[in-house]
């Protein structure tokens, strides 16, 4: 009876611990498959691009094959690399860089400027162009791409690297990004900068916008991805490997009757890197500002 | 100071004299597809060219075949036509409607011209005015490959040439009896994975309708309904639905290729002859190159390819054809379309093509270009066709019913034709 009646409560101790580690157990792994299903095409891209045939690379796709190579080789990047004239893919890449870095520095000053002023600028009718602005978001780049296409041209700008850059560099998820972070600012901020005699401009350049890390680093990350990824609208405006990005130079191993999986595996590969480094550097500012805005709500 | 003084001299004149040169050319611009090995074959090309006319600069305009399209449409709204195009031969009497070419046969070099093939001719004429606008090196075609080993543990006939080919019954059984053997996963890879991007389905499966007895449109009213939607063309896409209901068909998730991808699981292929050069080297002698089959009273066999048209807009019109004709003559060029087993579009590439020759191993896929071969329809609502055609065959073989299918896209074919006056003169032939 005794014995019983210790046992009773070990036992109910010992059944929420046990519990406890199951569910553990069960969380950790349910993370590691969902972070594996979130990895494996990135995986697969590399393991691929270190394959020698592009018909092995097709043959292991849909088995666990194509998560492993017995022979791994770098020949499809020295190929992609050895590509010249119209496909030197090291071209294409500087291409794609020169465009990455002016159009979201040149994004994070307009975008930013123009999010500070419909926050805290005395502008007559800001709420009426807040709202242009958000309704401006939902326009698909597709409907607006041809009569684009017809304006640059007219412009005399097809074949630069400024017609890759120009239409893209304001935006009106970015001003609204910009404008949502400046309105979380305290307003006694700008006020105190007007008392101590700082204009308006001064206000912004010296004291919101170091305060705006974490929407700089959002914006940088979110426009680099979308430039870097532009596919369309540079084959659209430009004829020549002059200003060329390499997403299209990506293209041509997708041809009208064979795909070349090796090399465009690689090129891709290659595609990836400068824009892995963007994240890596802005990450930490990146991560802050989705805690941040989901704590603020 | 002297010597800085003459180091500018010397370099000013340089640069000066580059200037000069560079003045002096007449540039003419080509706008084309193709992987890096036709990239960097034209590039080639073109400094031989440039060697042998010192004052022509060719300067190149890529566009992906998956985004040609809008690229020439660009081209158009933005007035900045190439000199020279690369066109996909159906889209032709499109834009020669449109009046975005010139008609090529004073200007290309005579004996290219005579050297065409009745098949080269047909692809790029337009057929209002019978004038030529546009020619290639290559046509092309589809054949039917077949897994040697498989055909035999069948007991499959083999045909040894197009009027041989396998009838409707025939080839079904055969579908059927593969279906059960050993070692295929599917009797059939008809290149589903190509998608409805390109026109693949247009090309590959409109022959398998015509065959059965009708067609995409009526070729002399130009009007789809009472011809796609016909229950001779319900029949066919019907058929081609059981095959991919019964699993007979590789499914467009596997890819482009399971006909000769590493131990060969699918028995027989409807493929390109483009794919013979990759198929020979996976499957060496257990390759066999068969004719379309008869799905109704006769072989059907698709025709046309990426040919060479000259713009309207061009300013040097005469330049861009002799940069044709020296693409078309070049030696070199032409090994390599050779070693891509280039479908022979003038005669004389016919004969340094032993595969397509009398007894080469493709010499079936020639044989359908003289015997079988029917263009797509050269109207110039085709971009509207191909487009309605291919949704409704995607539609079918996800479960669609074909005659609901074929329904709606004759009525969007003939839509587009009533909304644009009936592409005149095209609507004078009723």
């Amino acid at each position: 009876m005794s014995d019983i009646a210790l046992s009773i409560p070990q036992a109910r101790v010992a059944r929420p611990r046990s519990a406890a580690r199951v569910l553990r157990i069960v969380q950790t792994v349910s993370i590691f498959i969902i972070a594996l299903v979130i990895v494996s095409p990135l995986l697969l891209l590399v393991v691929a691009s270190l394959k020698d045939d592009r018909f092995q690379i097709l043959a292991d796709m849909g088995s666990f094959r194509a998560f492993w190579v017995s022979k791994p080789t770098l020949s499809n990047y020295a190929e992609v690399g050895h590509l010249s004239g119209e496909l030197a893919f090291g071209r294409y890449l500087i291409n794609s860089l020169i465009i990455l870095i002016t159009t979201v520095c040149s994004g994070l000053i307009v975008n930013s400027m123009a999010g500070f002023v419909l926050a805290w600028g005395s502008l007559k009718g800001r709420a009426v162009i807040l709202s242009i602005v958000i309704a401006l978001y939902v326009i698909p780049q597709e409907s607006i791409i041809m009569p684009l296409v017809m304006m640059v041209s007219r412009a005399g700008m097809a074949d630069t690297f400024a017609v890759q850059i120009v239409p893209w560099v304001a935006s009106p998820l970015y001003i609204f990004l910009f404008y949502q972070f400046f309105t979380q600012l305290p307003k006694e901020l700008l006020e105190a900068a007007e008392m101590d005699g700082a204009s308006f401009f001064r206000a912004y350049r010296s004291i919101f916008l170091p305060l705006s890390l974490p929407a700089l680093a959002t914006v940088s990350i979110l426009m680099g991805i979308e430039t870097w990824n532009q596919y369309l609208w540079p084959i659209l405006v430009t004829q020549t490997d002059y200003a060329r990005p390499i997403a299209v130079a990506i293209a041509t191993f997708f041809g009208q009757d064979s795909i070349y999986w090796d090399r465009a595996m690689a090129a891709s590969v290659l595609m990836m890197i400068p824009i892995l480094g963007l994240y890596l550097v802005f990450q930490r500012w990146f991560v802050s500002s989705f805690i941040g805005s989901a704590v603020k709500g | 100071m002297g010597k800085r003084l003459l180091w500018s001299l010397v370099l000013s004149s340089a640069l000066a004299a580059t200037w000069a040169d560079a003045a002096e050319k007449t540039a003419i611009q080509v706008m084309h597809q193709g992987d890096p090995g036709f990239v960097a074959a034209y590039g080639k090309v073109a400094e031989r060219f440039e060697a042998a006319n010192p004052d022509v600069d060719v300067q190149f305009i890529y566009a992906p075949h998956d985004a040609y399209n809008e690229k020439f449409s660009a081209a158009v709204m933005a007035k900045q036509l190439p000199d020279v195009m690369e066109l996909d031969a159906p889209f032709l009497a499109n834009y020669v409607w449109s009046g975005y070419l010139q008609p090529i046969k004073p200007l290309i070099d005579k004996d290219v011209l005579d050297d065409m093939t009745e098949s080269n001719i047909a692809q790029g004429t337009y057929p209002i005015d019978k004038d030529l606008y546009a020619i290639g090196l290559t046509d092309s075609s589809v054949v039917l490959y077949g897994n040697k080993k498989y055909l035999e543990a069948i007991g499959a006939r083999i045909p040894k040439s197009v009027d041989d080919a396998w009838t409707r019954a025939e080839f079904e059984t055969y579908l059927e009896k593969l279906s059960k053997l050993d070692g295929v996963k599917w009797p059939i890879d008809t290149f589903r994975g190509y998608g409805i991007k390109t026109e693949w389905i247009t090309y590959a499966y409109g022959p398998i309708l015509q065959s059965a007895g009708c067609d995409l449109i009526d070729r002399k009213a130009w009007k789809s309904e009472g011809t796609l939607d016909s229950d001779a063309c319900v029949d066919a896409l019907a058929m081609m639905q059981k095959w991919v209901k019964n699993g007979w068909v590789v499914p467009q998730s596997a890819g482009t290729n399971q006909f000769y991808a590493e131990g060969n699981p699918a028995a027989l292929a409807l493929g390109g002859h483009w794919v013979y050069a990759e198929a020979v080297a996976a499957m060496k002698d257990n390759l066999v190159v068969l004719p379309l089959p008869k799905f109704g009273a006769k072989s059907v066999s698709p025709n046309g390819t990426w040919i060479w048209a000259i713009t309207k807009t061009s300013k040097h019109p005469d330049i861009a054809a002799k940069f044709i004709s020296f693409l078309l003559k070049d030696k070199e060029y032409r090994a390599y379309v050779a070693s891509q087993s280039g479908y022979p579009g003038l005669k004389s590439f016919a004969a340094e093509s032993p595969l397509y020759a009398d007894g080469g191993p493709m010499a079936i896929a020639f044989e359908q270009a003289s015997k079988t071969a029917v263009a797509r329809p050269p109207h110039p609502a085709y971009p509207t066709i191909t487009s309605a055609f291919m949704q409704a065959v995607d539609e079918v073989f996800n479960g669609g019913d074909p005659r609901e299918a074929l329904t709606t896209a004759a009525k969007k074919i003939d839509q587009d034709i009533e909304d644009n006056d009936g592409y005149p003169p095209f609507d004078d032939e009723q």
